[in-house]
């Protein structure tokens, strides 16, 4: 077990289940906004932590893996540029969006449309991006280049399709929206097995025993909003957030022990002696202070929110 | 492309301290009015400290977008410096500056979306102090980062140089906590760009106080105004001590960068002043100077005589000689402020009430527009200054950068996108404040 990767692939973890959300709240305000209030009261105030924990990810990525940022960066640096340009402008039209008033053509219903398109095509940027850190298509690790056109394979596309029918397959159970209930289980069962075939797609070796672990999560959470006695447990934010978490964790094994297309050993890019010893150190910092400003929250938003009044 | 990765870096973190610095000032701004509005049961102190938090959520949230920007640009655009960055302690900076942000992000939104929730005033106002320790801790941090690019230590440097950068030995991660330079950087970064940001705000609220015609309107300007002043007046007073220390500081660890900073042609003692001439063919021409001053500032602060010159570092190591015409605007602009801070003392002292006076507010707004450029200009210097090093001694920044084509496009991009979103942010700043105010009829 390699401790550093765990650290790493769980912070992109809550980070993934946080942007996957924030996803699923965009095709929401895009194709429901009369019924906004119930996905704007999550991401309003989650959509800054979001933004956190991709710091996090990204930064314990450079702790962890030092060797790959010289490759990373001729490889992937025009894709994660054009992630950038749609990261920042989520972060602004949201952050406008939140205390607009209405004065000429700028309202806030463009703006969270604005954050709603930029949120929903930065999605897809990361799944290339994952997709090509996985199966390594599109990558020339010799020459240090990706090729858009060499990744859109048949195993690239049925990735980002099966992925993307998984969030908006499970939009509903996150925003309880009960007129969409009888849809969730089937586009959960769609979007499993596509994303699966996907896996095979681009190397068989990648489907090992413990795929059963995200692919039943996924499956009991359809299953579970299906039937309405059950459906009050996972429509729970924070326990569908967890489950999320933990599903995209189970997945680790696409990309370790190897990763991009099985081209990269991952301890073998991994830092270790003093640097390793420091970065469980300040984990273990940072994560008692994370968990007591969690803790805080949670005693707090107990009670109830209740914004700015002026 | 080596120049483009160099431009296109500067603009990001440019554009960027434009957020960071008004971020900072509105934190410590919002606590110390809810403090007053609780101490003195003020609500327009309260009042102002509500608006004042939504203007803060779109500095956070701007400012964490274009801050994930600049974390993903640095492996971008210079991968080896990254990589020394990543093997050594500086890492674990930037690592405890995310926890510094997970105590910002998660205290910000209890601040802002639970503000009724808190049964205690008190409490709710401790908050706003973990949202300033975030804010500065995070600022603290990235600040360390840039002291060790400065004076860098905690491993073996010379063995990673004769290895052509391949071999990282000796590593030391906490060392990188404090380097020589780190306390004296991280103070004089702090209270500047306090200032710079403080400045910037009271700019906004002076124009108001004056446009405004609208007695309790501006009864909520003269009150920002007035705790703006306080701020100002002690983070210009200490701006003057922590540069001086700093330049202390570069005199002892960076002698090559004091002596291009203070145009020092050759070594030598009792050096004067020199103020906006040049260096050419080894000796400075135009421009005034203060005779013996450098040496007794110097003498002052580190006990040394004899100063450094140019002429004793291969002409291939200095830095851009423009640096000492930024250090002279900076250090002339900061003087300037320096009086125009200390009337505005002297009319306090006078109970004048100087966050009222017209004239006084009409001048803070140019005033403002100087500390930003100061502000800016001594980040430049900073940087302009420790040129061609990205590690001071170690790696140069042509050594460092990805200077891969593919870059141009999206790097123009990203420029032309900055040039949208930061007019845009200020307007929204008030914009929205100013919907608060609609809504509140104040």
């Amino acid at each position: 077990m390699n401790g550093i990767f765990e650290v790493n692939y769980a912070a992109f973890s809550v980070f993934a289940a946080l942007l996957i959300t924030e996803i699923m709240g965009a095709v929401g305000l895009l194709i429901a906004w009369p019924s906004r209030s119930k996905v704007l009261d999550y991401i309003i105030p989650i959509w800054e932590v979001t933004g956190t924990f991709g710091a996090f990810w990204v930064v314990t990525g450079d702790f962890a893996y030092p060797g790959l940022l010289v490759p990373v960066s001729y490889i992937f640096t025009p894709l994660l540029i054009v992630f950038l340009i749609l990261w920042v402008a989520r972060g602004t039209s949201i952050a406008f969006a939140e205390f607009i008033t209405k004065r000429g053509w700028l309202d806030e219903a463009k703006l969270f449309k604005s954050y709603a398109v930029s949120t929903i095509v930065l999605g897809l940027v990361v799944l290339v991006l994952l997709s090509a850190l996985v199966g390594g298509q599109g990558v020339d690790l010799a020459s240090g280049s990706f090729s858009i056109l060499s990744w859109a394979t048949a195993g690239s596309a049925v990735f980002v399709i099966g992925t993307l029918l998984l969030a908006v397959g499970l939009a509903p159970v996150f925003f309880d929206l009960g007129a969409l209930r009888t849809l969730v289980l089937p586009m959960a069962v769609l979007g499993v097995a596509l994303s699966v075939l996907s896996y095979w797609l681009m190397s068989p070796g990648l489907l090992t025993p413990w795929m059963a672990v995200p692919v039943l999560l996924t499956l009991a959470a359809g299953a579970l909003y299906t039937w309405r006695r059950t459906s009050a447990i996972v429509t729970n934010k924070a326990v569908f957030l967890v489950v999320l978490s933990v599903i995209v964790f189970s997945l680790q094994p696409l990309v370790y022990p190897k990763a991009v297309g099985q081209a990269i050993a991952i301890d073998a890019v991994t830092t270790a002696g003093t640097m390793a010893d420091a970065f469980f150190s300040i984990t273990v910092v940072g994560g008692l202070l994370l968990a007591a400003m969690l803790a805080l929250y949670v005693v707090v938003a107990a009670r109830g929110p209740n914004g700015p009044s002026l | 492309m080596l120049t483009f990765v160099r431009f296109l870096f500067a603009f990001t973190i440019g554009s960027h301290i434009l957020i960071v610095s008004t971020s900072i000032a509105l934190a410590v701004l919002i606590s110390i009015s809810e403090f007053l509005s609780i101490h003195r049961h003020d609500p327009v102190y309260e009042a102002l400290a509500r608006r004042l938090s939504k203007v803060f959520v779109i500095a956070f949230g701007v400012g964490t977008a274009s801050g994930i920007v600049m974390a993903v640009e640095l492996v971008g655009l210079f991968p080896s410096f990254m990589t020394l960055v990543a093997s050594t302690g500086a890492i674990a900076l930037l690592y405890a500056e995310v926890s510094a942000f997970f105590l910002e992000v998660l205290a910000l939104v209890l601040y802002v979306y639970y503000w009724n929730t808190f049964r205690s005033r008190y409490s709710h106002w401790v908050v706003s102090l973990f949202v300033l320790a975030g804010t500065l801790a995070s600022a603290v941090f990235i600040t360390m980062v840039n002291a060790w690019m400065n004076t860098p230590n905690g491993f073996d440097a010379t063995a990673f140089v004769s290895s052509g950068f391949k071999t990282i030995t000796g590593v030391e991660p906490f060392a990188a906590f404090l380097t020589s330079s780190t306390v004296p950087q991280v103070f004089h970064v702090l209270v500047t760009t306090v200032f710079a940001g403080t400045m910037v705000i009271g700019a906004y609220f002076a124009y108001w106080f004056i446009r405004s015609g609208d007695a309790a309107a501006k009864g909520m300007y003269s009150r920002a105004l007035k705790v703006l002043a306080v701020i100002a007046i002690v983070t210009v007073l200490l701006s003057g001590i922590s540069g001086s220390q700093q330049m202390g500081n570069l005199l002892v660890y960076q002698p090559l960068k004091y002596a291009a900073l203070d145009g020092n042609a050759v070594p030598g003692t009792n050096l004067p002043d020199r103020f906006f001439g040049s260096v050419v063919g080894g000796s400075y021409v135009g421009g005034f100077s203060i005779p013996g001053m450098q040496s007794l500032l110097a003498e002052f602060e580190t006990g040394q005589s004899i100063l450094p010159g140019l002429s004793s570092y291969p002409p291939n190591t200095w830095p851009p000689l423009l640096v000492s015409t930024t250090f002279n605007v900076m250090t002339v602009g900061g003087l300037a402020l320096g009086v125009f801070m200390f009337v505005i003392f002297v009319s306090f002292l006078r109970r004048k009430r100087p966050y009222e006076s017209r004239r006084l507010l009409y001048a803070w707004i140019p005033a403002a527009a100087l500390a930003m450029l100061v502000y800016q200009l001594g980040w430049a210097t900073d940087e302009v200054g420790r040129q061609p090093w990205i590690v001071y001694n170690i790696m140069t920044v042509a050594q460092a950068a990805n200077t891969s084509d593919a870059l141009l496009v999206p790097g123009i991009i990203i420029v032309l996108f900055y040039l949208v979103v930061i007019p845009t942010t200020f307007y929204f700043y008030s914009r929205v404040f100013h919907a608060s105010e609609a809504v509140a009829g104040a």
